[in-house]
C-alpha cells in the first residue's frame, strides 16, 4: 500500500466514523440489551428483576405456541415470497409488453406498494367480510369464513401481503427489463427461439441477479412480518396466523414479560441474520462462478 | 381542538406574547399545564373541549392539554407501558381501560388516592366500577364511563312467535330454532357474539363461564378453578357455532361486525355493549323501534350476567401537580361533567343517579333499564395479571371455538403456560 493509499483509507474511515457510531448506537446497543434482557426474569409490574439464565429458551423449546408461531412464520415467508416472485415477474413482463397505458399501470402498482400495511389490512378486512365482502360476492355468494376458519386465515393473510409487496418485485424486474438491449431479443428471434425459449434463455438469466436481491429483501421483511396479521386477525383463529414477531409483541407489551418477550425477539433476530448470511453466501458463490 | 376555538386561542397566545414583551415577566409564567391522555371520544357532539375550558376558568393559571391516545386498546396499553416504564412522563391524568387499573397500580405507575378520597365520595358510582378501581384495599382511580354486556333481541320477531326474552341459554337456542324454521329466511342468523381471537372474545367466554356457575380465576389465583364446569361452558359456545345457532364467521367477529349484521336486520339475537343501542335506534337504522335489551341468559348452575367494562381516570404517580390533577379527575367524573358526556358523546355515566335524571331520560328512555342491567354486571377478574391471563388464554379459547381443540385439552394447555409465567413472579 502506498502512503497515498494509506492516507485515503484513513480519510475514508474518518468519513465513515459518524455513520458507524450511529449504527452502533441504534443497532448494536439495543441488540446487546435485548440479548441481556432475554437472560432475565424481568416483570416490571411485579418488580421482578433477576437472572434467569437460559430458562426462557428452555421453555420456548417445548412451547407449542412458539413452535406454532415459528411454523406460521416459515409458511408465510416461503409462500408469500414465492408468489411475489412469480407474479412480480409476470406483472413486469406484461408491463413491458404494454403498448399504451404503461404509466397508469405503473402508478397503480406503486399505489399498492406505497400504502401503509395497516391500511392494506383494513382494506382486506372489508374484502374478506363474510356477508358484504367483495371476495365472497365474486365467489358467487358463498359465505367463506376467510378470517375465522383456521385453514383459510393464513392464506388470506398471505394474499393480502402478496398484493401489497408484489409491486416491489415487479418494479425491480421491470427496471431491469428496460435495460436489456433489444438486440438480444432480436438475435434470439433470428435464431428461431420461441417466446418461452427467449424467456428461459435470455430474459430470466438477465433478471436473475436483481431477483436474487428482491428475494433477499422480501424474505427478511416477511420473516419480521407483523402489521398485516396483527390488524387482520390479531394472530387468530387458534393462533394460526400468529408469527414470531406477533408472539414477541404479545410477550413484551401485553404480558409485560420483558425477559421472555426479548427471548422470542432474539430468536427472530437470529433467524433473520442466519437467512441473510446464507443468501449473501449464495450470491457471492454465484458471482464468482459468473 | 375544533376550528371554532383555534382562532381565539391563537389570539390569546399572541396577546400573551405581546404582554411578555412589554412587561418584565409574563403574568402567567407560573402557569401550570396539566396533560390529559384519553382515547378519542366518539359521538354526535364532543362535549370534551367545553368541559376542559370550564375547568380552566374555575382554576386560573391552569391549562389543560388533552392528547389523544392511539386508536386501538392494544396500542394505548403499549403507549402507557413504554412511557411509564421509561419514566418519560409527558402526562398527569390518564384514561385507563378498567382492566389495566390493578396492573398499573401494582407496577407503581398510579398515584394512590386512598388518603385523598373520602369513602362516601365513591358511593354514587356503580359498585362494580369502584371494585375495579380498588386493588389491594386501596383506591387508584375514579370510574369515568360504564359498559356492560347486554343481550339485544328483535322485539318484532319474538312477539310474532309469542316469545319473551330468553332467561336461559337453552330457551335462546330453542327460540332461534323455532323462529328460523318458520321465517324461512336463509340470511337470518340466530345469535351473534364476538369470537375473534382478542380481548372481546375473552369477555364472551367469561360471561359463558359465569352462566355455568364458574369463573376463569379462583380465589387462590388458579386458572379455571373448576375445569369440568369450564369445559362445559366452552363446549356450549362451540356448540352454538357447530349447530348453526351462531354463524361460522363468529370466529372472526368483533363488536362492529356483529353490530352491523344485527343492524341490517340479519339476526334475532346479539350480544354487545350499550353503545350499539344509539346506532340501532338512530334514524335510518333498519331495525329502529324493533330492538329490545335483556340480561344475558343463565344456564344450569348460574344466572346470566354481563361483563362490565369502561374506563377510569387515574393520576400518574410522577406528576408534579397531584392536587390539581385530582381536581381535574373529580371534575370530569362529577355529575355535571358526566351529564355533559352522556348528552354529547356515546358514553354511559358511572354515576347511578344520572340514569334517572329527567333530562337525560327524556333523550334516552333506555337509561332506567340500563341502570338495572349495569347494576347486575360483573367485573372481569381484578388482578394485575389480567392481561397476561387474557393473552395466554386467547389462542387456546379460539382453538376451542373453531373446533381444533377439545375444551379439556385447551384448559390444560392454558394452565401449563400460565404456571410458567406466574412462577417467575415469586
Amino acid at each position: 500500500m502506498t502512503p497515498r493509499e494509506r492516507a485515503d483509507r484513513r480519510r475514508g474511515l474518518l468519513l465513515m466514523a459518524p455513520t458507524l457510531t450511529i449504527l452502533a448506537v441504534v443497532t448494536v446497543y439495543p441488540g446487546v440489551w435485548v440479548l441481556w434482557l432475554s437472560l432475565q426474569h424481568r416483570v416490571p409490574v411485579f418488580g421482578v428483576e433477576r437472572f434467569a439464565g437460559a430458562s426462557h429458551y428452555v421453555f420456548l423449546a417445548s412451547d407449542p405456541r412458539f413452535w406454532n408461531a415459528a411454523w406460521t412464520t416459515a409458511v408465510f415467508t416461503v409462500v408469500s415470497v414465492a408468489l411475489e416472485l412469480v407474479l412480480g415477474v409476470l406483472v413486469a413482463l406484461s408491463l413491458a409488453g404494454l403498448a399504451r397505458g404503461r404509466h397508469l399501470a405503473f402508478s397503480l402498482l406503486l399505489l399498492a406498494w406505497a400504502m401503509p400495511a395497516v391500511v392494506t389490512a383494513k382494506l382486506f378486512e372489508w374484502l374478506y367480510h363474510p356477508a358484504a365482502g367483495l371476495l365472497n360476492f365474486l365467489l358467487g355468494g358463498r359465505g367463506l369464513n376467510w378470517l375465522g376458519d383456521p385453514s383459510l386465515a393464513l392464506p388470506a393473510v398471505i394474499l393480502a401481503d402478496v398484493w401489497r409487496s408484489l409491486p416491489f418485485v415487479a418494479v425491480l424486474a421491470y427496471a431491469r427489463l428496460l435495460s436489456i438491449p433489444a438486440e438480444l431479443f432480436e438475435a434470439a428471434h433470428v435464431d428461431g427461439a420461441g417466446r418461452l425459449a427467449t424467456f428461459a434463455h435470455v430474459t430470466l438469466p438477465l433478471l436473475r441477479r436483481i431477483l436474487a436481491i428482491a428475494v433477499l429483501f422480501r424474505t427478511l421483511d416477511a420473516l419480521r412480518a407483523f402489521d398485516i396479521m396483527f390488524v387482520l386477525t390479531g394472530g387468530g383463529p387458534a393462533g394460526t396466523t400468529e408469527t414470531l414477531t406477533v408472539y414477541a409483541y404479545r410477550g413484551l407489551f401485553q404480558m409485560l414479560q420483558l425477559g421472555f418477550g426479548s427471548a422470542v425477539g432474539v430468536v427472530v433476530f437470529a433467524l433473520v441474520m442466519a437467512v441473510a448470511w446464507a443468501y449473501l453466501r449464495l450470491l457471492r458463490a454465484e458471482e464468482s462462478r459468473a | 381542538m375544533t376550528r371554532g376555538t383555534a382562532a381565539p386561542v391563537a389570539l390569546l397566545l399572541a396577546s400573551a406574547l405581546l404582554a411578555a414583551g412589554c412587561t418584565e415577566r409574563a403574568p402567567d409564567a407560573e402557569a401550570v399545564t396539566l396533560v390529559l391522555k384519553h382515547a378519542r371520544i366518539l359521538g354526535p357532539a364532543d362535549p370534551f373541549p367545553g368541559l376542559l375550558r370550564e375547568f380552566e376558568s374555575a382554576h386560573p393559571g391552569v391549562r389543560v392539554r388533552s392528547e389523544s391516545l392511539p386508536w386501538s386498546s392494544d396500542e394505548q396499553h403499549q403507549f402507557y407501558v413504554v412511557n411509564l416504564e421509561g419514566r418519560s412522563l409527558g402526562f398527569d391524568v390518564m384514561m385507563l381501560d378498567v382492566i389495566w387499573v390493578p396492573e398499573f397500580a401494582r407496577a407503581g405507575w398510579l398515584l394512590d388516592l386512598t388518603d385523598r378520597v373520602r369513602p362516601e365520595e365513591l358511593a354514587g358510582y356503580f359498585p362494580s366500577t369502584v371494585a375495579a378501581a380498588t386493588w389491594s384495599g386501596r383506591v387508584w382511580a375514579f370510574p369515568w364511563n360504564m359498559n356492560v354486556g347486554l343481550l339485544y333481541y328483535r322485539t318484532d320477531l319474538l312477539a310474532k312467535h309469542g316469545f319473551r326474552p330468553p332467561a336461559t341459554w337453552e330457551a335462546l337456542v330453542d327460540q332461534v330454532r323455532q323462529i328460523r324454521a318458520s321465517e324461512r329466511d336463509p340470511t337470518l342468523e340466530g345469535y351473534l357474539w364476538q369470537g375473534k381471537q382478542y380481548e372481546g372474545m375473552v369477555v364472551n367466554v367469561l360471561e359463558a363461564l359465569w352462566a355455568h356457575g364458574t369463573g376463569v380465576l379462583g380465589d387462590d389465583g388458579t386458572a379455571f378453578p373448576e375445569p369440568a364446569r369450564a369445559a362445559e361452558a366452552l363446549a356450549f359456545l362451540r356448540r352454538l357455532i357447530a349447530t348453526g345457532v351462531s354463524p361460522p364467521w363468529t370466529t372472526a367477529a368483533d363488536e362492529e361486525l356483529t353490530r352491523r349484521a344485527f343492524g341490517d336486520g340479519h339476526a334475532i339475537f346479539l350480544r354487545n355493549w350499550p353503545y350499539v343501542l344509539d346506532l340501532l335506534e338512530a334514524p335510518g337504522s333498519r331495525v329502529r323501534g324493533r330492538v329490545g335489551i335483556a340480561p344475558l341468559p343463565g344456564a344450569v348452575g348460574g344466572a346470566g350476567a354481563g361483563s362490565t367494562g369502561g374506563s377510569h381516570l387515574g393520576i400518574a404517580r410522577g406528576t408534579a401537580h397531584a392536587d390539581l390533577a385530582l381536581a381535574l379527575v373529580r371534575f370530569l367524573t362529577s355529575e355535571r361533567a358526566e351529564r355533559a358526556m352522556a348528552t354529547g358523546a356515546a358514553l354511559y355515566p358511572t354515576l347511578t343517579a344520572l340514569y334517572h335524571d329527567p333530562a337525560l331520560v327524556a333523550r334516552n328512555p333506555w337509561l332506567p333499564r340500563l341502570r338495572d342491567l349495569m347494576l347486575a354486571g360483573r367485573p372481569r377478574p381484578v388482578t394485575p395479571s389480567y392481561l397476561l391471563l387474557s393473552t395466554t388464554l386467547q389462542p387456546e379459547l379460539s382453538a376451542v371455538l373453531v373446533g381444533l381443540k377439545p375444551p379439556e385439552r385447551a384448559i390444560l394447555d392454558a394452565r401449563r403456560r400460565l404456571d410458567y409465567f406466574l412462577a417467575s413472579r415469586r
